[in-house]
């Protein structure tokens, strides 16, 4: 038997058997499968095989350790224990549980928000069937000195490629200039959108509600429209077939409603009101926009998407659209174009790479960045979770060692703690979702430039979030909870029961002074910028124009009859003067134009408005000589009469305001060629433009012709304001007000939408930017400060517990509170001061450098303003400090003393 | 009792254990079933049954002294309880009552 000692009974098996086994049996039985194997052991591998067949056969209900029996009760009643005591313990500790709770709320707010935002980023586009098999052609454009990628190409290459690829099942064409007033029975509504070929509802997986999904965009004139314009246009009506007047678009007069389609949903890259059918684009009267589909070299225009078949290579593809255009690219050597396929998944989150994007896009960077920063919120506020519990635990030794003694093993102890840490994290959770609604609006408003004035997100809390939410938590307590079950459940009962400073927990000590002192200069520097960037804002807001604002509201001009809409207005009793403009003053950059003096020595550039005759006494401007226009201007009639400021006369060295009524200047805009105008007036100098805006200080007014100031359909798709309506009120209740304006609009014009603003939100809409960033940047700072004070609470706890003896001894020979807290906090105090010496030279240098260097006229900052971010640091922490200092130093000496 | 009735194979492990007396553990019990039944019988058979057998009260076990062979494991050695015996001759009782019961000519005797 000895013999053969190179067999051995295999392992897997026994250690199978090991785990399965009830622990009662598993000497004995063991014994009987080693003797039987020896026994064996001569027919060699054979052997092994009975062996393995043994133990399966003792895989039965009498030899498995019990489950659900003895074992599961047991902890079942241990885990109940442990949420008792966790609970108990965290009550017992309130303060610092609410503390500990509400930091790591904080940090999780974010992780929330991040959650959300990641799910609806990669979520977008998920509702097209075939998304998986959608592409788009972009076109990298070189030229010379520049280099772009453009998310569009040319209607060409989409031909081709259908016609010559197999692997192409569908072509889809899109064109985005679609813009048009669609009029039926004295209804009408504008609109914009896309021209699109037929296959768009064979490709995107929008709902058509009405219509044939495979005709509705067949033949010319076919117009699909948005279930909620349709709703405005038709009301309940039926719109399938009606025939609708098209203005304000020259491809079209005629068009014909031929499907609904749903709204988009707010994750499609695609947003339109309506699609017109791309022949109603080819049949154009224009001939370069009928002709436009043929030309290789027109990439900026369409959107070309294929539908691939399962198995197609996407390089193959692209190589063939090299060779597509190899022709035309030899034609110009100096600049070419190549064509690319880009999958779907890839449209929106991709978005910073592209230019002429169809839809709202983010950038991958920012996506990157979004990432990693909450990933450091989250480590450090676990960090400090970890600290703090470590730094508590010396006071929970005693209990560990209780629980040691009386028979805990240590994954008992271990699994405490780590119930305890999910518990927490729980409470978290709640809290944080509370908070998160806070910061919700404040990211919502941030400025993105690539989402093209689309909300891109709605961030809903749905049940799936929740059940994220949930995993989160739970890791965010693995992480956090891991570090400080560990070493804990590591505790022997002896040390336990000892002194408590003997225990030594974790060692980098100055690593992590160091960490919390980086951590309270990021808090100093967060919070001066926010303070700074609110003075600033505030700043802007009450900047005072040299013109008045107040209870202006300005309507936006868009139908036939202003002069009537203006009459009307005028006879409310709320209203105390109306005047029109061309541009609203203060809140952007205005329209510029040339002036050249009466002998041609000086030209300069000047900034414009055009008004009429009411728009300077309206706004309160400063007349220091002359008048405003006294006439009103027909439509018919030439403009002689010009307004200007000081700075134009010192510019154009025309002397005093006085001596310049009536004299002639020449004058040059974009309306405008070369005209003699005579000055009528002089106004005192005011601020024409928002404070980030570099502008030429001398400005102009020019008159505005009576009836003029229609808005077309392509001003609107440009995103332009031309007339603008301002009304003066006196009236308390805004609202009413406002709704009266309303209906009076309504009854002159009800195709267009009523679009009303007070001039005060204006300039605030202006600053937006800057309140974003102040809201994110004092969320920044709030999320700082209670991260780095909850570090420093760490330390201090942990440095005052661990010397208790010291404080104890000291005390009995007579030091006195004052003298200990003193002792105590002065190396904390030191390195908050040390935080500050780093923080606020650096904020400075963001402040002027980055975040405010757009203003050109700057508040003034006070060394209040300087110093508030270390001030308040600084009185956080010495309320961190104090009340635990103040605590262990009142300690009665003989407490500690007396185990000696 | 009546109340207890012994399956075969338990009946068939309580008389092993009787014959082994003193070494009955459940390597030994396997050699003597196996040798004088002629039949395979698997640990995970025996183990079974004689735990259950010692749940029900008719079988004591004690842990025997660790050895050398064996992996140092220790054997478990199984002896009757009074209750045991009682339960084995009851069956056996049983089964003579049977079998004279059984008339003479159907063995053909």
């Amino acid at each position: 038997m000895k013999g053969n000692t190179s067999i051995a009974p295999p392992k897997l098996p026994l250690k199978f058997f090991r785990w399965f086994c009830n622990p009662e049996f598993t000497e004995d039985i063991e014994g009987d499968l080693l003797e039987r194997f020896e026994k064996r052991k001569e027919k060699g591998v054979a052997a092994k095989w009975f062996f393995t067949m043994e133990v399966l056969k003792l895989f039965r209900p009498g030899i498995i350790r019990s489950f659900n029996g003895i074992k599961r009760l047991n902890n079942y009643g241990m885990f109940k224990n442990h949420l008792k005591t966790s609970i108990r313990s965290l009550r017992k500790n309130a303060l610092f549980s609410f503390i500990n709770i509400v930091g790591l709320a904080i940090s999780m707010s974010v992780g929330i928000l991040m959650i959300l935002f990641l799910t609806e980023v990669f979520s977008y586009d998920d509702f097209h069937i075939k998304k998986d098999r959608i592409y788009r052609v972009t076109t990298h454009a070189k030229q010379p000195g520049r280099e772009l990628h453009f998310a569009t190409s040319s209607f060409y290459i989409g031909n081709e490629l259908n016609e010559q690829v197999s692997s192409v099942e569908k072509l889809l064409v899109l064109r985005e200039d679609l813009y048009a007033d669609l009029k039926i029975n004295e209804k009408a509504i504008s609109i914009t959108g896309f021209y699109s070929t037929a296959s768009f509802f064979d490709v995107l997986s929008f709902k058509l509600l009405k219509g044939n999904p495979n005709t509705a965009l067949a033949s010319p004139g076919g117009i699909v429209l948005a279930e909620s314009v349709s709703k405005k246009l038709f009301g309940n009506d039926d719109p399938l077939g009606q025939f609708v007047t098209v203005e304000d678009n020259d491809d079209f007069q005629k068009g014909i409603i031929t499907g609904i389609v749903e709204d988009p949903p707010i994750n499609s890259h695609l947003q339109f009101e309506a699609l017109v059918s791309m022949k109603t684009f080819e049949t154009s009267p224009k001939k370069y926009r009928r002709q436009a589909k043929y030309n290789k070299a027109l990439i900026s225009d369409y959107h070309v998407y294929l539908l691939l078949k399962e198995n197609a290579e996407i390089a193959e593809i692209e190589s063939l659209m090299v060779e597509m255009m190899a022709e035309t690219n030899s034609k110009w050597p100096q600049a070419s174009l190549t064509h690319f396929l880009q999958p779907m998944e890839t449209f929106v989150t991709d978005g910073d790479s592209y230019v002429r994007e169809p839809g709202p896009s983010f950038s991958q960077r920012l996506i990157y960045i979004m990432i990693g920063l909450t990933t450091i919120v989250l480590l450090s506020a676990c960090f400090n979770y970890t600290n703090l519990s470590l730094a508590r635990a010396l006071r929970r030794s005693k209990e560990i060692g209780i629980r040691k003694v009386t028979g805990a093993s240590r994954s008992q102890v271990f699994s405490q703690f780590m119930v305890e840490a999910v518990l927490l994290a729980l409470f978290a959770l709640v809290i944080s979702i509370g908070l998160f609604y806070l910061i919700r609006p404040g990211f919502l408003n941030l400025p993105n430039p690539s989402a093209k004035g689309y909300q891109m997100f709605s961030l809903n809390i749905g049940y799936k979030q929740l059940s994220y939410f949930f995993l989160f938590a739970i890791g965010i307590a693995g992480i956090a909870g891991f570090l400080p079950a560990l070493i804990l459940s590591k505790l022997k009962a002896r040390v336990a029961f000892g002194d408590a400073s003997n225990i030594r927990l974790i060692q980098g000590v100055s690593f992590r002074r160091i960490l919390v002192i980086l951590q309270f200069a990021l808090s100093i520097s967060l919070i001066m910028c926010a303070v700074l960037v609110h003075k600033q804002y505030q700043f802007a807001l009450n900047y005072d124009l040299g013109f008045a604002t107040e209870n202006i509201i300005h309507i936006d001009l868009e139908g036939d009859n202003l002069d009537l809409l203006e009459h009307e207005y005028a006879q409310l009793p709320e209203v105390i003067q109306t005047s029109r403009s061309s541009k609203i003053l203060g809140v952007a950059k205005a329209d510029a134009g040339i002036m050249i003096s009466e002998d041609r020595s000086d030209t300069i550039q000047v900034m414009l408005n055009k008004i009429d005759g009411d728009y300077l006494e309206m706004h309160e401007f400063k007349i220091l000589a002359g008048s405003g226009f006294r006439t009103a201007l027909r439509e018919d009639e030439r403009i002689r009469q010009i307004i200007v400021n000081e700075e134009l006369l010192k510019s154009l060295k025309l002397g005093s305001p006085e001596e310049v009524i009536g004299k002639k200047v020449w004058f040059k805009s974009s309306d405008y060629k070369d005209i003699s105008l005579a000055i009528v007036g002089v106004v005192k100098d005011f601020t024409s433009h928002s404070l980030t805006e570099e502008s030429s200080k001398s400005f102009a007014f020019i008159q505005l012709p009576m009836n003029q100031g229609k808005r077309t359909s392509k001003e609107r798709f440009l995103g332009r304001k031309s007339k603008i309506l301002g009304i003066k009120i006196r009236s308390n209740d805004l609202l009413t007000t406002i709704e009266k304006l309303e209906n009076i609009y309504r009854e002159i014009d009800p195709i267009h939408p009523f679009n009303a603003r007070f001039y005060d939100d204006e300039i605030a809409e202006t600053y937006k930017n800057y309140k974003a960033s102040y809201t994110i940047i004092s969320f920044l700072a709030f999320l700082a400060t209670s991260i780095s004070t909850m570090g420093l609470l760490g330390m201090v706890i942990f440095s005052t517990e661990s010397r208790m003896k010291e404080i104890s001894i000291r005390k009995v020979f007579g030091a006195g509170i004052q003298n200990l807290m003193l002792l105590l906090s002065r190396s904390f105090l030191v390195m908050i001061f040390l935080a500050g010496l780093i923080a606020i030279p650096i904020a400075h240098h963001i402040i002027n450098n980055t975040l405010l260097s757009n203003f050109l006229y700057q508040a003034k900052f006070t060394v209040i303003d300087t110093l508030s971010g270390l001030l308040f640091v600084f009185f956080i922490g010495l309320i961190t400090i104090g009340l635990q200092v103040r605590r262990v130093a009142l300690h009665n000496p003989s407490d500690i003393l007396r185990d000696e | 009792m009546g109340k207890h009735h012994l399956g075969e194979f338990e009946e068939v492990v309580m008389l092993t254990v009787a014959i082994l007396t003193n070494d009955a553990y459940g390597f030994s019990i396997i050699e003597e079933m196996e040798k004088r039944l002629n039949r395979k019988v698997s640990i995970g058979a025996l183990q079974t049954v004689l735990r259950r057998l010692e749940k029900k009260g008719y079988l004591n076990s004690e842990l025997g002294e660790s050895t050398s062979v064996r992996g140092g494991k220790r054997k478990r050695f199984f002896t009757l309880t009074s209750s045991g015996k009682k339960v084995l001759e009851e069956t056996k009782e049983q089964r003579m009552g049977l079998w004279s019961a059984v008339p003479e000519f159907v063995f053909g005797k």
